[in-house]
């Protein structure tokens, strides 16, 4: 059903989404960094948005927040186009690396953003749970890694958003550092606020995340809980020797991802292991030295990445 | 009060004008800006004032006032330039990402900056002429310093948008020698070291396109009580038309970047 009010923007049908992707592409020249992603995030949700580099993730994020524009598609916030829901002050991010303004202090930095949205959150609040009380005197030029992380955190905070959007926010944080981000993080999202995370880590998204998108290629190759993501791609791999079958037939056995020759053996890497065996069984009964072992869960992760670029190349 | 418990303006206006000030806050704090755009100018002018005290220029001008407005006007032009330029800066290092989600509009951001190019210069302007009144020996009526005062700064203009037009379309490693040429170049062409009459007939030909010889040409005529001269506020308007036609495309040009 369309929204009468902007017929030509389905995406901004006001059902109460935080986040609505609709067919979201972006190329840069004859790159292809978004090629496709729809996506709904409902409020108070936390999500995780995991794929390695280069996967698209940041320039979904910067759509989202309307430093992009799509190519093809729409993006919407709370119902609101990304530069509406931004200069509401509903939408707080940290974006990933970039210096921060120079020759200023840390809290004449919060200071001036918190002036420059409607109704921020008082400076010294952001600051605190930020955990940058004890550098707020000094200049943004003179702070480490990890300090300047928590400064675009604040930074982040301040607006006091409904949404908030992190880019890979914890690059540079020791992990003492980042134990005591995600825990300021989620002491802060317990009052029903969303948050959409970009990271390159399964665990961290495992352990923060009440939902697991993965991105890959600019498209969208498994979405759900961290249990339900782990099941899927940390599948196991059933290796035999498989006399007169081909690789495509094998492949194209139920519950197999991919396939690989290795020697005489044929890997099948699969997210359903059981059928898999079942069907391998019934179709290639010559089969012998059967071996099925579990996944390596990072490796399985680069699998599933690999399989969907594969997929972008036929 | 600290900036910590300071009202929050939730106006478009408020907040441009919070911007503009730590701009100009930030830019003050930039020790390499003040020598260049302050001490340097007004060491010359004391200097040169030292040297030429009580001798006239053709035109019936003492030499010292003559230099008075140069020197100011070369001062004021390396701080419109050099505030203008630091954009390049902002933009390149992701500081215009993070200002783009806040709920300061785009053109709120080019008005501030053009505003504090402009506060910018003031320093430059008012300490060279309370040098010329004390230690120059420049004797005028309150209304002349400060009409003569407000035709050099609002003669700034095309110097405020020029150091935009650099911001935008330098980089952070082109925008320090662009800045500094341009600002010398012009300075030196517009004869505001050495008098335009005493360049070989070519140059003088070459200065009086320059804006930076039109706007000292504005400041002596006003200070002189000879009024404003047409001519040079053609060129000034003229200057700042045609860079703002530049600044418009490398302003959006550099958006499409980002």
């Amino acid at each position: 059903m369309l929204n009468t009010s902007s017929p030509a923007d389905p995406a901004a049908a006001p059902d109460g989404a935080a986040i609505r992707m609709t067919g979201l592409r972006k190329s840069f020249g004859p790159i292809q960094a978004v090629r496709g992603v729809d996506l709904d995030i409902a409020p108070g949700e936390v999500v995780a948005f995991l794929g390695p580099n280069g996967a698209g993730k940041s320039t979904t994020i910067d759509m989202l927040l309307g430093l992009t524009r799509p190519d093809a598609g729409s993006v919407s916030v709370f119902g609101d186009s990304p530069v509406r829901a931004v200069q509401a002050g509903r939408v707080g991010a940290m974006l990933q690396g970039g210096a921060l303004l120079p020759d200023v202090t840390v809290r004449e930095l919060v200071g001036v953003f918190a002036a420059l949205h409607r109704h921020p959150m008082p400076v010294q609040r952001a600051m605190e749970l930020a955990g940058v009380t004890d550098i707020a005197g000094q200049k943004t030029t003179k702070l480490s890694g990890g300090q300047s992380q928590r400064v675009r955190y604040a930074l982040a905070l301040v607006p006091d958003p409904d949404l908030l959007v992190l880019d890979e926010p914890t690059v540079a944080m020791d992990v003492e550092v980042r134990r005591a981000f995600w825990a300021s993080m989620r002491e802060y999202t317990r009052s029903g606020r969303t948050v959409l995370f970009a990271t390159h880590y399964l665990d961290e998204a495992d352990a923060f995340a009440d939902r697991v998108v993965v991105l890959a290629n600019g498209v969208i190759v498994a979405d759900g809980t961290g249990a339900q993501i782990k099941a899927s791609v940390a599948g196991r791999t059933i290796s035999a020797v498989i006399p007169g079958a081909g690789m495509d037939a094998v492949a194209g056995l139920p519950g197999v991802v991919s396939v690989e020759q290795q020697a005489s053996r044929i890997l099948l890497h699969c997210n359903d292991s059981d059928t898999a065996l079942r069907a391998m069984l019934a179709g290639f009964p010559a089969a012998h030295d059967i071996e099925i072992a579990a996944g390596n869960l990072e490796d399985a992760f680069l699998e599933l990445t690999a399989a969907s670029r594969q997929e972008s190349n036929r | 009060m600290s900036t910590t418990t300071a009202p929050t303006p939730s106006g478009t206006v408020g907040m441009t004008v919070r911007y503009a000030l730590l701009s100009t806050r930030t830019a003050y704090r930039n020790v390499r800006f003040l020598v260049l755009t302050v001490a340097l100018p007004l060491l010359l002018f004391l200097l040169y004032a030292n040297l030429y005290q009580g001798q006239d220029t053709d035109t019936g001008l003492s030499v010292v006032a003559y230099l008075m407005v140069s020197m100011a006007s070369f001062g004021c032009i390396g701080a419109a330039i050099n505030t203008g330029a630091r954009v390049a800066i902002e933009r390149q290092t992701g500081w215009n990402r993070q200002l783009r989600l806040t709920a300061l509009p785009a053109n709120s951001y080019l008005i501030a900056k053009a505003a504090v190019s402009m506060l910018v210069t003031l320093p430059a302007l008012i300490l060279v002429f309370i040098a010329g009144a004390t230690v120059g020996d420049v004797h005028l009526s309150a209304t002349q310093w400060l009409d003569t005062g407000l035709a050099v700064w609002l003669g700034l203009i095309p110097f405020a948008v020029l150091g935009l037009v650099i911001g935008f379309a330098g980089t952070v490693d082109t925008v320090q020698p662009i800045s500094m040429i341009t600002y010398l170049g012009l300075s030196i062409l517009g004869g505001l070291w050495f008098p335009v009459e005493q360049f070989p007939t070519f140059l003088q030909e070459v200065a009086k396109v320059t804006p930076s010889y039109w706007l000292a040409d504005l400041g002596r005529s006003v200070l002189a009580g000879d009024g404003v001269p047409p001519t040079a506020v053609l060129m000034l308007a003229g200057w700042t038309i045609v860079l703002g036609v530049v600044g418009v495309f490398a302003y959006s040009r550099s958006g499409k970047k980002v």
